[in-house]
Parts: structure tokens; sequence; C-alpha cells
């Protein structure tokens, strides 16, 4: 059935994916008019496509099942009245895991995305300068210094061509204007430009305050995925910030 | 943060077509019609564990639905989704293969909202057999296939996400994970109806 070439292949997914325009698509497209092998090729891959997608609908409604049923199961049930110590007891053990569930279903359902992310986040500090040094400090960071952030960001947005720095500089103080938007695409920039350029300048500050913005901003799943890894890495220098609590709360929040 | 909340119809489905707020009204649905759809299960011979087996199923099926337009609101959420917990449940005990006159009986009178949904949706057991497939795939290429075609994520996000060395190796891993899944489908030809009657085409 499947005699068509990988390069073909390649291109049926690209088509499949939506990412073919123009002369391209219209190439394929009459292949497809004309080749009744790669039309089964193509629904196929359509097919193929569409079971992923119900894998992940189901994992996802797996999920929240187990969640809910936790939720909305209470266990109702009698005592035979014959047991008086017994019942007793249980009355003591029951109260102790009222008392002890209602401590961490507190704790549940105090914990909200500001609250964690405003008992990590310190706002970052650059190193002082010593006096000699005050001549090379960008426009960007001499402000960031005076704290004056709204100011950070107009200058960041005038210049088209700022440092790894400043790009930090402007995504923290994103973060202190309250705009996670900006400063989630300020932090990915740095990551970006660091991964393309093979430097690692504010790499590690960029992760980890990526990571706090993404838990103000509400995206779990990639705060979870960073944070894991500072708190695998020993060498990265926010590793001591992050331990198994912080993670346990963003793990809770998720199932919020 | 969050109180129990619940959605109007209206609200709900477009929360599901879009996939916005999708964690808030999955439970939403739990909570207006749980209790009421796994009733019919335990009251129809069947276990506390095949209601909420049976109820995953709605709600699978439902979103689905709603997200391929197959769902226009021509009845309520509510009635909808019995009748969908009933197909799903009556076709089971067929398959237990248990002669359940009364059930049928019961059904007789209510044909029309049956073959709304009976049409529409894929066997159970044959569901069951697809999802089995994709979890053999290994974990880096389902992560992959996931977060493309399920998250909707860019490559870029994907690139960040997984740490790659730069969007083609992402994009090439992707393509590869893909064929390799097909190639796992290919060689299972019974399961080809069953996709089929995934894409609702």
């Amino acid at each position: 059935m499947n005699n068509s070439t990988p390069d073909m292949s390649e291109k049926l997914v690209q088509y499949i994916d939506g990412e073919l325009t123009g002369a391209e698509k219209e190439s394929i497209e009459q292949s497809l008019a004309s080749d009744k092998a790669l039309q089964d090729e193509l629904q196929s891959l359509k097919a193929t496509r569409e079971a992923v997608r119900q894998f992940g609908l189901q994992q996802k409604v797996t999920a929240i099942h187990q969640q809910m049923m936790e939720e909305m199961t209470q266990p109702v049930k009698k005592l035979n009245s014959s047991r008086r110590i017994f019942r007793y007891s249980m009355a003591v053990a029951a109260s102790l895991v009222l008392i002890i569930g209602g401590y961490m279903g507190l704790k549940f359902y105090t914990l909200s995305s500001q609250k964690v992310f405003a008992s990590n986040y310190h706002s970052y500090e650059l190193s002082t300068l010593r006096d000699g040094d005050t001549a090379q400090v960008s426009q960007v960071e001499k402000k960031y210094r005076e704290k004056n952030y709204k100011e950070v960001t107009i200058l960041f947005e005038k210049d088209a061509d700022n440092s790894v720095k400043e790009i930090f500089l402007s995504a923290m103080s994103y973060v202190e204007l309250g705009n996670n938007t900006k400063a989630i695409e300020g932090f990915k920039r740095v990551l970006a430009v660091n991964q393309a350029a093979g430097t690692n300048g504010m790499n590690d500050e960029a992760e980890y305050y990526l990571a706090l913005t993404y838990i103000r901003n509400g995206d779990y799943d990639f705060a979870f995925e960073l944070l894991r890894k500072i708190n695998d890495d020993s060498q990265h220098t926010y590793h001591d910030k992050v331990g198994n609590k912080l993670i346990r709360q963003v793990k809770m929040l998720k199932w919020r | 943060m969050e109180a129990i909340r619940n959605f109007p119809d209206s609200e709900l489905v477009a929360n599901l077509r879009s996939g916005q707020r999708m964690d808030d009204s999955v439970k939403a649905i739990y909570r207006s019609h749980f209790d009421s759809l796994s009733w019919y299960v335990l009251n129809n011979s069947g276990s506390r564990e095949d209601a909420e087996d049976v109820f995953q199923e709605v709600v699978v099926n439902f979103i689905d639905l709603v997200q391929k337009d197959k769902f226009r609101g021509e009845s309520t959420v509510k009635t909808f989704l019995f009748s969908l917990n009933r197909h799903i449940w009556l076709n089971e005990l067929k398959r237990r293969g248990r002669a359940l006159a009364r059930e049928e009986k019961f059904e007789k009178g209510q044909e029309r909202i049956e073959a709304d949904t009976g049409h529409v949706i894929a066997d159970r057991e044959a569901r069951k057999q697809v999802m089995k497939v994709v979890e053999e795939l290994g974990e880096t290429c389902k992560k992959i296939l996931l977060l493309f075609y399920y998250e909707n994520l860019s490559m870029k996000d994907i690139l960040e996400t997984l740490h790659y060395e730069n969007e083609q190796v992402v994009r090439n891993k992707k393509y590869k994970c893909l064929k390799q899944l097909e190639q796992m489908f290919n060689e299972k030809p019974y399961l080809k109806q069953t996709l089929k009657n995934l894409l609702h085409e």
C-alpha cells in the first residue's frame, strides 16, 4: 500500500499540519488527486493524528475523573451499637483524621498561585558597583538599579538591539509590574538567545524567574517542567531555592 | 481561588470547543451529571465501577463531539449526555451477553434520542484498543505527539519544553514518531474501521 518516498511522506505530514502554502500545497494536492496510494497514506496519517488527540483527551478526563471521585464520594457507614469501645476508638481516630485532613485540606484550599509566587519571589538584585564601574553601566541597568521598572521597559522597547542582560532586566521589570505575558516572553528570549549562541548569560536566573512567572500565570505544567530541571541540576544557581516543597505545591496547584 | 461552579450549557459548550477552562468545565460536568447518570447504570445491573467507567467514556465522547461540531445544541447537554450514557451502557451489556428484556422494552419508547447518538460514537472496546496502541509508543514520542497534536503547542514551545537542539530536530523527531505510530496501526488492520470512526468523517 505504501510506496511513497520518505520525502513525500514528510510533505504529507506538513500538509495535514497545515504548514504548506502556495505552490507546495498545490503540488501535493495535485499528486493526491491522481495517486490512490498517497490518498490512503493521507487518511492513515490523519487517523493516527486523531488517535493521538483522543489519547490526550482520554488522559485528561481520567485525571480529572480520579480527582472528582475523591471530591464527590462521602463514605457513610453505620456502626454496630454493641461495639462500644470499638466505636469510641473509631470516633477518636476519626476526629484525628478530620483534624489532620482538615489541616491538609485547608492548606490545599488556601494554596493559590499568588501565594506560592509571593512566598518564593524576591526581587532580583544586581551586585553593587564599585566607583569606577558606573560609566559602563547601560541606561536599562541604571534604571533597574533605581527600581524605575516602568522606565526600564520603555527604554527596552525602544531599542531593538538589547543585550541578554538587558532582556533579562526588562523581563524582571515586567514581573515587578505584574505583566506576566511580557515577562514570560522576555525570559524565553534570554533562553533562546543563549541556546542559539551557545552562551550561558543570565540563563539560570531566567529559568528560575520564568518558572515563578509561570506559576503566577497559572501555567503549572511549564513551571513544573522547569522547576524539576533546576531541582535535578545541582550546579544550577537556583538549585537550593527549588526544594521538593515548591515542586509539590506546583503539583497541587495543577490539580486545583 | 476557585469555588465550586457550574456553567450554563452555552458557556460549557463554548469552553469545551475552544479548549479554554477545560478543567473547570469537565469538573462542572461531573458535578452536574455524574450522580444522575451513574444512577442509571446502577439501576440497570451495573456496578459502581461500571458507572464510573461509562461516565468517563461519556465525557470523552461528549467533548470530542463538541470539538468536532457534532453537538449543535438540538437538545440540552443533560439530555445528550443521558443518551450517550445509555447508549454506551446498553452496548456494554450487550457485549457482556446479557439478555435484558426489561431494558430493551424501556428502550422502545426512546428510540429517537438513541438514534441521535448511536451512529456517532466508536465502539467502546475498539476504542480501548486504539488507546492501548498509543500507550505502547515510547515516552518521548508520546510526549512530542501529545504536545503538538493535543496541546497544540508550536515547535518553538516544544523545543523549549523538551530542550532539543533546534526546531528541525524536534520536527524530524515528531515526523518519525507519527510514522512509527502509523506503522503500529498498520500492523493491526482490524483497528482500521475504529480509527475511521474516530475521525467522524
